[in-house]
């Protein structure tokens, strides 16, 4: 003890003795504008001394050897490095002007952008702030590459889908969401809270295991800075909403003279005998669609003093439906909180929570279907009582005054994190992850009549309500140990565990005969207690999961650069001698632009090679090894039926997860000191072990029984090659203007290599009574269309003479008019064996294209986004003889050389409506996703109200989409087999905006 | 050297302070809640096993496809239908040109399979709980074992067998097929059980007996010729049995001869539920009888069908003059139009005859639909006529025949079908055996017996393109071949 205490004061006196010091202090500023920056760092080069500017950017720091140098760093701006040579040290620091030093996420982890050997996509809280989404979600489309963003419908608060690189499996796309740490989903979060969004995309995210394979978007949420005084910030804006597209139907006159047509063809009387008065008739897509208004409100408070950081903010969206806005619209409200205290210098808390509600309610999918289908002869309030239309087709204005719901749900998501720094570069953190979500539903189905034998038609009033429950707890421990070694080796260490549990508990009730025949009254507990057709359901899951995980990062002068990790898995979903598996990655990256040849070239700024590999998986296939008695065992005993207890499909004890072999080759240059960046990436996956459905087994496994089935299989394998290229370039940027354009690209094939040796699934359906649509199969991408390929149509009774027959494909007759399909195997005969690939409903290229800039007070943006190479079935028209057609029909084949495309009108029986390319159409488009244009009131004039920012701006989402599509929306799309099928989706919405952003 | 004593302590410190805040293992994933019934957590109560049987029951419903498909098979009738593409398992088993490619054969291996794995569950866990009557439910459940491995030992041949319980994925491989005397062996040690557990009466009507399980007994004996025994124990179900020939014969195929005191094991259909293409084996109804109704048929008593299974004129022919069967039996639709006015349109093979016994009657409103897939008929699977030919058969075959007891037998079949004793028979030996087979084609046509009453006794090849030594039995459905992997080899000649 006492040398050690000897060895100090040797040390000090060292120290006094060999150079002369001062005591340094001065203001940091913002080099930009001049404001004082509070909490920047100041520390001396090479030791442990430091401080930091407080409220008026002041710092001071005691007995500074002359000649050490100041490191000067603050979050957003460049580091400055200034040698003491006075006692006086005033530092302007300036923004980043490139992102290159951005710290940014990376699991479990942070890596300066520079540094990071994998490949990532990051989205900043500015294109949040332009694009305005309702659903964070939305704001990726074109602003990352390699990722595609695909809304299920344009309804108000439908779901978002995310896919990264392409669709890989057959079950499940979504990426993993994890947002400040916690597991959650991007729709509960407000989007003005989100400061920025990484996207990993390649085997760097191996250190999420099993849950990395589709990718990880890594949402990072605000938080003030410490000493600062509070910033207040108000944003508003509202919207005026209405349908990007109405489709082209006939109209009254057109309608009659179209189905006279195809009566008298078929030598039937014609229903309508005087067309002269029917006029347009009705237009029912026009009653459908309407103007509608989106408000949105958020109110934020950021700050921090010398121990603490905060961040609170509160918002509501209300946002009404393009389509029959009484019965469709949205609203969520958020409530946010963050808040960091240091407990002491190496101890600090931080407390992370979500709070929001959304409500919404909706429509029947069949009520824009009916809307294109019913016949425009009828009145708007008239209902086809005789079934001219037949029995599926009814008025939707008629089942939209019969449509009662609602929905409810509020959740609470966030984190408490204990982060522990016992010495400098190490330190340990304990995080308690959880998000708990309640939701209930409510849907009433009056008494309701529609014609004779409609299936719309109630007799009786029900009311179905439903309860659910989840709760997920995480609980994470892990340590980043920092190091140098011999000054040049960097390295990281980290090493953890993660222990999740999922449950979730539901119960739904049906309830029949609601007192009089009424919403006010639709509550189970009014319905009637001794009707069997009253029924309780319940539904259960519990998931667990186990992960230890450990990863090094390695640097040589941060030139080489290293990773390798490894992550163990298990989860409670499968059998237990089967659930662990382990995953890894390998990343590497070679600054070229640090070496000596390149150091000071003025053309490249900066060079970067990067690679990485590995494994990781995607947690599906949950409990199919277990044997359920879910089978049917009916029988009639005494003359009744008698339910009995059987097994139901086949358990495979040997389910497991997917998992994906992931190569990534990048090119990270930036030109011209940073202003022109490219981000350039060749990538891989092999997805394995795919889970097929109803696998064929023997039959003595007793599959054959009712309710029995062949069990689920991991049997496949599907292979994504593809490349992405980013490019950004800063045009401008002084003090008066600036202007930046950047283009995102992205290729990705698909192709399945396995399905259970050669097999394919089938999915999706077209139409009624077709096969299905859509395939996974050996050689061809996930979902591929597959149906007859068209060849014109039969322009006399030559021309059929000399063809193959079509008469096996169902209908006994050809004539003049009729499709003519592609003898595709050449057996000379047509039938259902000459199906093929006719179209594929992923896209070969997405890409975006984004401009923002500024001149003096004014900044303006916009945001192109395309898909091209995909295809999507019109399937939202119902053959009957006396639905409403669209309007392609006006040029049907009527006689020789009229049409080759579009086939005669009829009502016998044809082979015109089989599933085939004629349904199948282009869907390639190029949308216009906003234009905007802001007004920054400037600070001198605010100053003298006391604000400090203000800017009012206006824009339009979905100006225009150039599309060859001809249904509602070609952006519409959803699921892997099966996707790409349009049977009348909800369209999105063309949004005018205007709004306000003030600071305080 | 103090440095790396210091990053080894902090590595240290790191894991144990990793592991001792996640101080747990992976036993957690253990214990997780499920709240649904998994099949190996079951039978902890008598209601558990009743609900076992009551499922294993079900799958004779499918077995419409083992009488419709025997008799399209036997020289009976033809196979029908709307073309001669219109099911083509039927069609090429009708002509005998049936290849292991046959999606029917197919259904009736794996359907059956279903009814032996159902059965198989509960005899696997018959020890897991006790209660009082349990021998019943597991009488029951070898009867029904019994039943659907004879099935299988009919159409198939050699099958593979596990005494013990269920198949598990993997048994396909590694089970071979048994030869016919040990199917036979498992078969009649289910039958005996069954015979010394169960009771001539049952708590419900369509429950196996004591009596169906000797009948089953009995006529399984008959397949291989052990008359004596055969003779025995249906001494015991005549004798004991309580049954009596319903002298109305064509009561017995209507609604109200369900059940009735001439049946001894029938299969029971309803029409309450509806059903669908998509999964026939899970109809409630009787799908048979829809597919052999009258094709576009309108008018009196019946209702439409797919027209298949129609018999053949030879068929008709057999029925000797005054025999009141064979009206009953026979639909002759054009002699019935006339009379009736009823219309109809005609199928691929129209014979002008249809199996009148299964074919739709006019049903009641609230059945559920597809009308043609939920007829209600039940099965007369196995009918005291049946087992007093069966008997005269076997005491007219044994070692020591006694052909008066024979004749007693098969005398009570024609004196309800002449409605006299004139035409009692008085033959004996094999003029006797050859009067007992033609008596049982035309007591039973349009019931699924025909085929193997022929080929058990070596006549297969009264049936136009039969082959002998290949079609005494089907193909094993290609389909198995494969997932056996060698383990099991093709019937002869396939």
């Amino acid at each position: 003890m006492r040398k050690q205490i000897t060895f100090l004061i040797l040390l000090f006196i060292g120290f006094a003795v060999t150079a002369q010091t001062l005591n340094v202090k001065g203001v940091v500023k913002d080099a930009a504008n001049g404001d004082v920056l509070p909490g920047v760092s100041v520390i001396v080069k090479g030791t442990k001394l430091g401080a930091e500017s407080d409220f008026d950017g002041m710092y001071s720091l005691q007995n500074i050897t002359s000649g050490s140098v100041l490191v000067f760093r603050y979050l957003g701006y460049k580091q400055k490095e200034v040698t003491v040579n006075s006692a006086t040290i005033n530092v302007s620091l300036e923004i980043q002007a490139e992102a290159l030093d951005e710290i940014i996420v990376v699991g479990y982890g942070k890596q300066k952008r520079k540094d990071v050997t994998g490949s990532v996509s990051i989205v900043g809280e500015e294109t949040f702030e332009v694009l305005k989404p309702i659903d964070a979600t939305t704001a990726l489309q074109g602003t990352t590459s390699g990722v595609a963003v695909n809304l299920s419908s344009g309804a108000p608060g439908a779901k978002v889908n995310i896919l990264i690189r392409g669709v890989s499996s057959n079950t499940n796309n979504q990426p993993l969401t994890i947002v400040d740490g916690y597991e959650g989903d991007l729709n509960s979060i407000n989007p003005n809270d989100i400061e920025s969004i990484t996207v990993l995309k390649d085997a760097q995210a191996a250190i999420y295991g099993i849950k990395g394979a589709n990718g990880v978007v890594l949402v990072t949420t605000k938080i003030g800075k410490k000493n600062k005084a509070p910033s207040v910030k108000y944003q508003t804006f509202a919207s005026l909403q209405q349908t990007t597209r109405k489709l082209n139907y006939l109209n009254a006159t057109e309608y009659a003279l179209v189905l006279n047509e195809a009566y008298a063809v078929s030598g039937q009387s014609l229903p309508y005998n005087d067309v002269s008065q029917l006029g347009v008739g009705s237009d029912f897509q026009d009653e459908l669609f309407n103007d509608a208004l989106l408000m949105n409100h958020n109110i934020s408070v950021a700050g921090g003093g010398e121990n603490f950081r905060y961040f609170m903010s509160a918002s509501r969206t209300e946002q009404e439906g393009i389509i029959a806005k009484q019965n469709s619209n949205f609203i969520r409200n958020n409530i946010k909180l963050n808040l960091g205290v240091d407990l002491s210098d190496k101890l600090n808390f931080s407390v992370i929570a979500n709070y929001y509600t959304s409500a919404s309610n909706g429509f029947d999918n069949s009520v824009l279907f009916n809307g294109l289908n019913f016949a425009p002869t009828f009145g708007l309030d008239e209902d086809d009582t005789a079934n001219f239309l037949g029995i599926e087709i009814v008025n939707p204005l008629s089942q939209l005054n019969n449509t009662f719901n609602e929905y409810n749900g509020n959740g609470l998501e966030g984190n408490f994190k204990l982060e522990y720094k016992p010495i400098e570069g190490l330190s340990i953190t304990s995080r308690l992850g959880y998000k708990i979500y309640n939701d209930k539903g409510r849907t009433f189905t009056p008494i309701q009549s529609y014609g004779s034998s409609k299936v719309f038609n109630q007799l009786q009033s029900s009311v179905y309500q439903y309860k659910q429950t989840s709760t997920r707890v995480v609980w994470e421990n892990f340590a980043n140990y920092e190091k140098t070694f011999a000054e040049n080796h960097n390295t990281t260490f980290t090493l953890g565990t993660s222990v999740q549990n999922d449950l979730f508990d539901g119960i739904y009730a049906t309830g029949i005969n609601v007192p009089n025949n009424s919403y006010d009254f639709a509550d189970l507990s009014l319905t009637d207690p001794q009707n069997e057709q009253r029924s309780l359901n319940a539904g259960f899951n519990d998931l667990r999961l186990i992960s230890y995980f450990s990863r090094l990062q390695y640097d040589y002068k941060g030139k080489y650069l290293f990773s390798g990790l490894v992550r163990r898995d298990a989860a409670s979903v499968f059998d237990k001698n089967l659930r662990v598996d382990h995953f890894w990655s390998a990343t590497t990256g070679w600054k070229l632009s640090d070496e000596d040849f390149l150091k000071d070239n003025e053309t490249i700024s900066f060079l970067k090679l990067r690679a990485s590999y590995g494994t990781l998986g995607n947690l599906v296939g949950n409990n199919l090894n277990r044997s359920f008695l879910s089978g049917e065992g009916t029988y009639v005993l005494d003359g009744s039926l008698v339910d009995g207890t059987a097994q139901g499909r086949i358990p495979n004890p040997l389910a497991q997860w997917e998992t994906a072999v992931k190569l990534d080759i990048g090119l990270d240059v930036n030109f011209f000191n940073d202003k022109l960046s490219i981000v350039a990436d060749y990538f891989e996956e092999s997805r394995e072990n795919l889970l097929i459905e109803n696998f064929p087994v023997s039959g003595i496994l007793g599959t054959g029984a009712p309710g029995g089935g062949n069990p689920t299989v991991n049997a496949g394998t599907s292979k994504n090659t593809g490349a992405e290229l980013a490019i950004n370039y800063n045009a401008i940027n002084t003090e008066d203007a600036s202007l930046n354009l950047s283009y995102n690209v992205t290729y990705v094939k698909n192709e399945v290599t396995d399905v259970n040796g050669g097999a394919f699934i089938e999915g999706g359906s077209f139409a009624i009574g077709n096969l299905p649509p859509s395939r996974m199969e050996v050689g061809q991408s996930i979902g591929y269309f597959y149906g007859l390929q068209t060849d014109g149509i039969f322009q006399n009774q030559a021309e059929i003479d000399a063809h193959p027959s079509q008469n096996d494909l169902g209908a006994n007759v050809t004539s003049p008019g009729d499709i003519r399909y592609k003898d595709v195997n050449e057996d000379g005969v047509i039938d259902i064996n000459d199906r093929t690939n006719i179209g594929k409903p992923q896209a070969d290229f997405f890409m975006g294209f984004n401009l923002s800039g500024r001149y003096k007070n004014w900044d303006f943006s916009a945001y192109l986004y395309s898909e091209l190479g995909k295809e999507m079935v019109r399937n939202y028209e119902r053959f009957l003889p006396n639905v409403n057609k669209p309007a392609y029909y006006l040029d049907r084949w009527t006689g020789e050389g009229t049409s080759n495309s579009v086939p005669r009108l009829t009502n016998d029986a044809t082979n015109n409506k089989l599933f085939s390319d004629f349904f199948v159409e282009d869907a390639s488009f190029l949308r216009l996703q906003n234009i905007q244009i802001g007004y920054n009131f400037s600070p001198n004039t605010l100053e003298k109200v006391g604000v400090a920012k203000l800017r009012l701006y206006t824009s339009i989402n979905n100006l225009f989409t150039l599309t060859d599509y001809s249904g509602f929306d070609p952006t519409i799309n959803g699921g892997a087999i099966g996707a790409g099928i349009d049977y009348g989706s909800y369209p999105s919405a063309r949004q005018f905006i205007i709004g306000l952003n003030v600071e305080f | 050297m103090k440095k790396i004593q210091n990053n080894l302590s902090i590595l240290i410190l790191m894991i144990t302070s990793l592991f001792l805040t996640t101080a747990c293992s992976d036993e957690y994933l253990d214990n997780t809640k499920v709240y649904a019934e998994d099949s190996e957590s079951f039978f902890n109560s008598e209601a558990d096993y009743y609900n076992a049987l009551v499922a294993a029951y079900d799958p004779l419903q499918s077995t419409f496809i083992n009488v419709l498909m025997g008799e399209i098979a036997s020289n009976n009738t033809l196979a029908g239908g709307e073309s001669a593409t219109d099911v083509p398992g039927y069609q090429q088993i009708d002509d005998m040109t049936h290849t292991p490619v046959n999606s029917q054969l197919q259904n009736l291996w794996s359907w059956m399979y279903g009814g032996v794995n159902r059965a198989a569950y509960i005899i696997e866990n018959q020890d897991k709980t006790d209660f009082e009557g349990k021998n019943v439910i597991i009488g029951e459940a070898r009867f029904l074992r019994a039943y659907y491995n004879f099935e299988l030992v009919k159409w198939f041949g050699a099958i593979p067998i596990k005494p013990e319980g269920r198949f598990s994925v993997g048994d396909e491989k590694t089970i071979p097929r048994a030869p016919i005397n040990e199917v036979y062996n498992l078969i009649e040690e289910d039958l005996k059980y069954a015979v010394d557990n169960l009771e001539y009466t049952t708590p419900q009507v369509g429950r196996a007996t004591k009596a169906a399980a000797e009948a089953l007994l009995g006529k399984v004996y008959v397949y291989q010729e052990k008359f004596t025994e055969a003779s025995d124990i249906f001494d015991s179900v005549i004798t004991n049995g309580g049954f009596m020939l319903e002298t109305d014969y064509n009561k017995i195929f209507e609604f109200q001869g369900e059940n009735g005191v001439g049946s001894v094991f029938e299969v029971q259909y309803t029409d309450i539920q509806g059903a669908g293409f998509g999964c026939l084996q899970c109809s409630e109804g009787n799908v048979a009888v829809g597919f052999q109704g009258v094709r576009g048929y309108s008018g009196d008593l019946f209702t439409s069908g797919f027209s298949f299974n129609v018999p053949t004129q030879e068929m008709v022919d057999q029925f000797e003059a005054g025999d009141n069967r064979k009206e009953v039996a026979i639909l002759d639709i054009d002699a019935w139009a006339t009379t009736t006015g009823a219309t109809f349109t005609t199928g691929y093979e129209h014979t002008g005859f249809f199996n009148r016994k299964y074919i739709p009657r006019k049903r009641s409103a609230d059945a559920a639909g597809d009308l043609n897939l939920t007829n209600p008929n039940n099965y007369r699977a196995i009918r005291f006529a049946d087992v007093l030919l069966l008997a005269a058969e076997a005491n007219n075959r044994k070692a020591i025949p006694n052909d008066t007891k024979a004749r007693l037998f098969l005398n009570r079949v024609r004196e309800r079908a002449f409605g006299n004793t004139t035409n009692n028979i008085t033959l004996s030996g094999s003029d006797l055996t050859d009067a007992i087979y033609h008596e049982r084609r035309v007591e039973l046509v349009g019931e699924g017996h025909h085929f193997f009453d022929l080929v058990r006794t070596g006549r297969g090849s009264e049936i136009p393109g039969f082959t002998p030594n290949k079609n005494e039995v089907f193909p094993i459905p290609i389909e198995e071949i494969q997932f056996s992997q060698g383990n099991w080899s093709q019937n002869e000649g396939y």
